[in-house]
């Protein structure tokens, strides 16, 4: 089960493989968001200025990720 | 819906649900419902499958690396924590919600009244690809028939009770 092998074996275009990624993706951006806007908080940004840089509002990224 | 469902099987469903939830997943698929059985306590899921819960989940995640390299992006190493969780309901998939539907023809096939989760394990065992957890499955060489056969022989014919 190494992946490298296995995404040579899929490099083709099966649409199962293209949409696992994007599924796979959605979950990837998630992710990285609630670490970024962990650290961005850590290091004293405002919710306005995280909303900014996400191109969402203030109250929307502060509903989602606020405690 | 659910009103059928043994104590056993109704676990395997709520595992279901929050493997979806771990996972960040929007809705809870064939595979979600596939991990659930296995997380069922004193199943005949893992000795039928051959397979844990751990193994099971890291396949999945080896698949999902895999069609994220397909498309050239790498994560090995990137930081990912915990998705909040959403306040929204999490919808069954359509594939999951036909699982659940065959798991009544499944118990009757058995011979029982109430469904259990190796009713719901036999449901999801007649998935085909591109179905997700028949994907799951083929990845983790899983043949069906031999799980379905091996099912009926640890739960006997009358069905598990649990």
């Amino acid at each position: 089960m190494e992946s490298g092998d296995l995404s040579e074996s899929l490099r083709s275009h099966d649409p199962a493989v293209g949409l696992r990624a994007v599924g796979a993706l959605h979950r990837l951006a998630e992710q990285t968001e609630v670490a970024a806007v962990a650290r961005a908080r850590q290091q004293g940004w405002s919710w306005e200025q995280i909303g900014d840089a996400l191109g969402v509002s203030r109250q929307s990224v502060h509903a989602k990720h606020g405690k | 819906m659910f009103e059928q469902f043994t104590a056993g099987a109704r676990v395997a469903v709520d595992s279901a649900h929050e493997e979806a939830r771990l996972r960040g997943d929007r809705r809870i698929g064939t595979e979600h419902l596939l991990l659930g059985v296995l997380d069922v306590p004193d199943s005949v899921a893992v000795p039928a499958l051959g397979v844990d819960l751990a193994t099971t989940r890291a396949a999945l995640d080896v698949l999902d690396r895999a069609a994220l390299a397909a498309i050239g992006i790498d994560v090995e190493g990137v930081e990912r924590p915990p998705i909040p969780v959403s306040r929204k309901r999490t919808p069954f998939t359509s594939g999951a919600r036909s699982v659940i539907k065959r798991t009544v023809t499944e118990a009757r096939g058995a011979g029982s009244r109430r469904i259990g989760p190796d009713h719901l394990l036999l449901a999801i065992l007649a998935c085909e690809r591109p179905d997700p957890a028949a994907e799951l499955m083929a990845h983790l060489n899983v043949d069906p028939a031999a799980v379905r056969a091996s099912v009926k022989r640890l739960s006997g014919t009358g069905g598990q009770a649990a």
